[in-house]
């Protein structure tokens, strides 16, 4: 093993001409995620829905969103935030009706961005009628869709995920006198894949959806839909298989429509999901994102460029979705014993850290609120490989409000303006499903869209303008990826290039200034320009290339033939 | 081409500019170019030389000689005049002679000369950190070390390095060629460790962080405790191949006590109480068991392990520049390099104090307690398995004591030659050390 190797780790192989460019948008697109119940209430009634979603369309396109994910929308008794599905093919009531998804889609696209959204195979809710069919009795025509079992001893190397509120994978049906089978809770039994009926009825509520306009889904917990004795029933071989029939499909009928994999696993083993290019089109980069907080708080490198170096290269046409923040928590789960073990070093005994395990929290609350390494952590995501996600209101800055419990911390409205109900909804405040945010600090008198948009200096604005930048230069979604040495640790720097297009990103981790000479000798005589400001830099030599950083500063350089000549 | 001996007077006034010259700033008394080969005939040309300097006490130095044509101009000899050795006569006309590691056409083609199969690299760039030797870098790939200063036998830096990838250890660079004659080592090529930082920037990177919160140290957010720790563990690893690839014997309590006390009967510092040294000497001379007896780094300290995105490496055997190399290639105790390095963590936390700020000490102080725990909690476990250290605690103690007390002696001495400035960390490493009752 020569550590001494170039890595050009994580980057998709340069697109060739198979496959039209416009098909593989979502290798340079900006992602949204979001969820109805909080963006904003069209009706009046307390709760988000999809009619006024559609009414802040124009916003995200200001921002410069390509993509928008939803959070799951379907019928559901909401258990487990809508994950828990009890009917594929309508809609919640209370976020509108198939027709208000329709004109969403319609005005969407009209608009030029994408819409996906969240997509449970795996399970189902038990109040799905096909469950209630199930368990009645050994013999309906629907006994075969669920994993059940007449006693809970099978599949006992199969971890069970949520330790802490489920004794087994297995739970008690009394009807038929059988346990079923739940990797997660118990209210979410497992639906059976061996079965093709239930393989098929999967392929038809697809086939609904991308009819109805949907550009693609994020498939919520995939490594789980079979299940074999004698193996961790993790990511078996037919699991792959089904997932690249129903990729089949959609390549068949539904070209340029994405499927991304959520797969928390470790990134060697999530490519499996990337299949050879016929399987899911995306994957989450799971590890990275705490690793860019590990990163920030240890003030150097490591443990971000440590996860890139075993980052295997992906098949073309494909992309990861990095992240800073999304609905879950900053989580420790799910990956391996390893990567657990070295996290716990890390972080268990650090208080600071470790009060942030396990609680779902706002990326501004994460940063102590600290406008400049907020700038860092997106300057990392739009320029690290992979296409960013950024979830709703840390465009503001919201913060969270962790008194709400588990999941409701980071789903509070979507602050608009400095009105009544953070003007996301016209209902009574005592109506809406979970009251703004209101501290000094976080509230939504100081910290609202409205207020951003007029403030020319604000996060907002800066983040608009950087989504701009990146627009600009595909490389940031397709170029390659190379880490370039650096003594001083604080310093991360790597160059991106695609065709002729390089781009030389240099961060600073510290808080405190930091100096960096880089050898760019293979860049010898071209002249850096930064990007937002188009500011020229000295040409670069033969010697050491040496850069001052701000505290938790950034450069991105184009690195051009000319320079801009002075009048 | 030219006439050798006609440089030796302009190479007798080159050396002592030279970082890597161990004589002083004098100008050597007598200089003999021993040796020379033309490894390049054609513009610019490229000779190697091999020059024994000095009358009584002989040392022989390696030179890469380059030359241009008189006149011809040099970019990469703008502004280091120490690099330019003198005008000469060749038979193709007047030249100029100088360093031939300075210019990268010529640094090329010396790297080509010595790893003929390797492919063809493309850019070169130097090392400016080392002391004793010249390193390049090519292409981020290679590192090419030319060793200045010529030793008798083979370079202990070359023989264990590649001992120790041969035994399966792969937190040294891989070697991948080296130019050795007569058993004497010229120049080695190994891989480059990209990416990588010396671990004392990343220990001043911590204590940085540190000292802006004052709190501490296992709360601040920089803390070096688990990286210590992993340290900790590749060193134990190190240790076991040492042994298994050169072997071991019995740890000699009494001949390590009696080198101890020889150097410290030369130490000459008014402030130093050594009876309490001594007293560990003592200690260590009755120990039971003192360990085995293992080839060691020799010069084991912060400066000498990178951290990489594979982890933990080390660099650097040819043991400490001031022991004899008798010395540096005899078996000693694994905990000299354990001391070593846990000295190495004082000077870190002192070092970091830049104006050696009296509010910042105890915090200083808490992060060497603290990362001098977490390297031996890496590093005690592994050791003992591998049968390193001596089993009984106390045993344990007093053989690392006394090599700590050992190394800070050996450090006063060494900074009051070389480096005043930084005389005040070995002495608080010896007041904090002596002031520790076992």
């Amino acid at each position: 093993m020569t550590p001494a190797k170039k890595k050009v780790a994580g980057a998709p192989k340069e697109v060739i001409a198979k496959g039209n460019n416009e098909e593989r948008w979502y290798q340079t697109a900006v992602f949204y995620e979001l969820l109805i119940r909080g963006y904003f209430d069209g009706n009046g009634d307390g709760t988000g829905d999809f009619k006024g979603l559609t009414e802040r369309l124009d916003y995200l396109k200001w921002l410069g969103v390509d993509c928008v994910w939803l959070l799951p929308f379907f019928q559901s008794p909401l258990r487990d935030g809508g994950y828990d599905i009890s009917d594929y093919l309508s809609v919640l009531p209370e976020f509108g009706d198939l027709g208000d998804v329709v004109n969403f889609l319609d005005e969407a696209h009209r608009l030029g961005m994408k819409v996906i959204a969240d997509f449970v195979m795996n399970h189902t809710s038990d109040q799905h009628p096909w469950f209630l069919e199930s368990r009645q009795s050994r013999d309906n025509p629907k006994a075969d869709w669920y994993v059940w079992n007449d006693d809970d001893q099978k599949y006992l190397d199969a971890r069970i995920i949520f330790v802490d509120s489920e004794p087994s994978n297995w739970s008690w049906g009394p009807e038929r006198q059988q346990y079923y089978w739940h990797r997660f809770f118990h209210h979410q039994p497992d639906l059976n894949f061996q079965n093709p009926e239930v393989q098929e009825a999967m392929l038809e509520t697809v086939r609904f959806w991308l009819d109805m306009g949907l550009d693609g889904f994020r498939l919520d917990a995939v490594p789980y839909l079979f299940e074999k004795e004698g193996t961790n029933c993790e990511n078996l071989p037919q699991t792959h298989e089904y997932l690249k029939r129903v990729r089949k499909e959609v390549d068949r009928l539904y070209p340029g429509r994405v499927l991304l994999a959520e797969a928390n696993q470790w990134p060697a083993d999530v490519v499996d999901y990337f299949g050879e290019g016929d399987e899911c089109h995306m994957c989450f980069n799971f590890p990275l994102m705490p690793r860019m907080f590990m990163s920030l708080r240890r003030e150097q490198r490591y443990a971000i460029s440590e996860i890139l170096a075993q980052t295997p290269d992906i098949p073309e046409g494909c992309q990861w979705g990095i992240f800073l923040r999304n609905h879950d928590e900053l989580t420790l789960e799910m990956v391996t014993d390893e990567e657990r073990d070295y996290m716990w070093a890390e972080y268990a005994k650090d208080p600071l850290m470790k009060r942030n395990i396990g609680i779902r929290r706002r990326l501004f609350p994460l940063l102590d609120n600290n406008r400049r390494a907020a700038e860092l952590f997106h300057a990392l995501l739009f320029s690290l490989p992979g296409s960013p996600i950024l979830y709703y209101g840390d465009e503001i800055g919201m913060g969270d409000n962790i008194f709400l419990g588990d999941r409701d911390g980071v789903r509070t409205p979507m602050q608009w303006s400095p009105d009544r109900n953070a003007g996301f909804s016209k209902a009574d405040f005592a109506q809406l499903y979970a009251p703004p945010i209101m501290d000094p600090v976080y509230g939504y008198e100081a910290l609202n869209v409205e207020g951003a948009m007029r403030n020319p200096s604000s996060f907002l604005h800066w983040l608009q303008r950087m989504i701009d930048v990146r627009k600009q230069h595909p490389l940031f979604g397709l170029g390659s990826f190379e880490v370039l040495s650096a003594e001083n640790p604080s310093v991360l720097a790597y160059i991106r290039q695609y065709k002729e297009d390089i781009v030389l990103c240099v961060n600073n981790l510290s808080r405190f200034p930091q100096p960096v000479e880089l050898s760019l000798q293979a860049w010898a005589g071209k002249a850096p320009v930064e990007l937002l400001g188009r500011v020229p830099f000295p040409r670069i030599g033969e010697l050491p290339y040496l850069l001052t950083l701000g505290p938790h500063s950034f450069y991105w350089f184009q690195l051009t033939e000319h320079v801009m000549e002075q009048p | 081409m030219i006439d050798i001996d006609t440089l030796t007077e302009p190479i007798r006034e080159f050396l002592p500019k030279q970082r890597w010259y161990a004589g002083g700033a004098e100008i050597p008394d007598a200089v003999e170019i021993e040796d020379s080969e033309t490894i390049r005939k054609e513009w610019p040309v490229l000779v190697h030389a091999v020059a024994a300097v000095g009358k009584k006490q002989v040392s022989r130095y390696q030179i890469l000689i380059g030359l241009r044509p008189f006149g011809e101009h040099a970019q990469f000899l703008e502004g280091v005049e120490e690099g330019v050795i003198g005008p000469i006569e060749s038979t193709e006309g007047p030249a100029y002679a100088y360093d031939a590691l300075r210019d990268p056409e010529l640094s090329k083609a010396f790297f080509e000369h010595i790893a003929p199969s390797l492919e063809k690299v493309e850019h070169i760039r130097a090392i400016n950190t080392e002391q004793s030797n010249t390193s390049l870098v090519f292409d981020d790939r290679y590192i090419m070390k030319v060793y200045r200063r010529l030793m008798e036998g083979e370079n202990p830096d070359v023989e264990i390095t590649k001992a120790l990838w041969d035994a399966g250890f792969t937190s040294v660079p891989e070697p991948i060629s080296d130019w050795t004659f007569d058993r004497t080592s010229y120049a080695v090529i190994r891989g480059f460790l990209a990416g990588g930082s010396e671990g004392w920037s990343l220990a001043l990177t911590s204590l940085r962080d540190l000292f802006g919160v004052h709190g501490n140290p296992s709360m601040a957010g920089g803390d070096f405790a688990p990286e210590a720790a992993r340290l900790g563990e590749m060193t134990a690893e190190m240790h076991s191949k040492l042994k298994e690839a050169f072997g071991s014997r019995e740890g000699k309590a009494g001949a390590w006590a009696q080198s101890m006390r020889d150097q410290l009967a030369r130490l000459d510092h008014p402030d130093i109480d050594t009876a309490p040294i001594a007293d560990t000497f003592a200690a260590l001379e009755r120990v039971k068991d003192a360990g085995p007896a293992i080839r060691v780094h020799g010069d084991y300290h912060l400066g000498q392990v990178m951290r990489t995105d594979l982890g933990w490496y080390v660099l650097d055997f040819e043991g400490e520049p001031a022991r004899s190399v008798g010395e540096r290639v005899s078996s000693t105790s694994p905990l000299k390099d354990v001391a070593g390095m846990l000295r190495s963590f004082q000077y870190a936390s002192h070092a970091a104090m830049v104006s050696h700020e009296e509010r910042l000490e105890g915090l200083a102080l808490a992060w060497e307690d603290r990362n001098r725990q977490a390297f031996l909690e890496g590093y005690v476990a592994r050791a003992h398995a591998a049968g390193l250290v001596p089993d009984a605690v106390e045993d344990f103690e007093t053989v690392l004591k006394a090599f700590e007390l050992d190394k800070a002696v050996y450090e006063v001495s060494y900074e009051q030659a070389y480096r005043p400035d930084w005389l005040d960390i070995p002495l608080h490493g010896i007041k904090k050390l002596t002031e520790l009752t076992t």
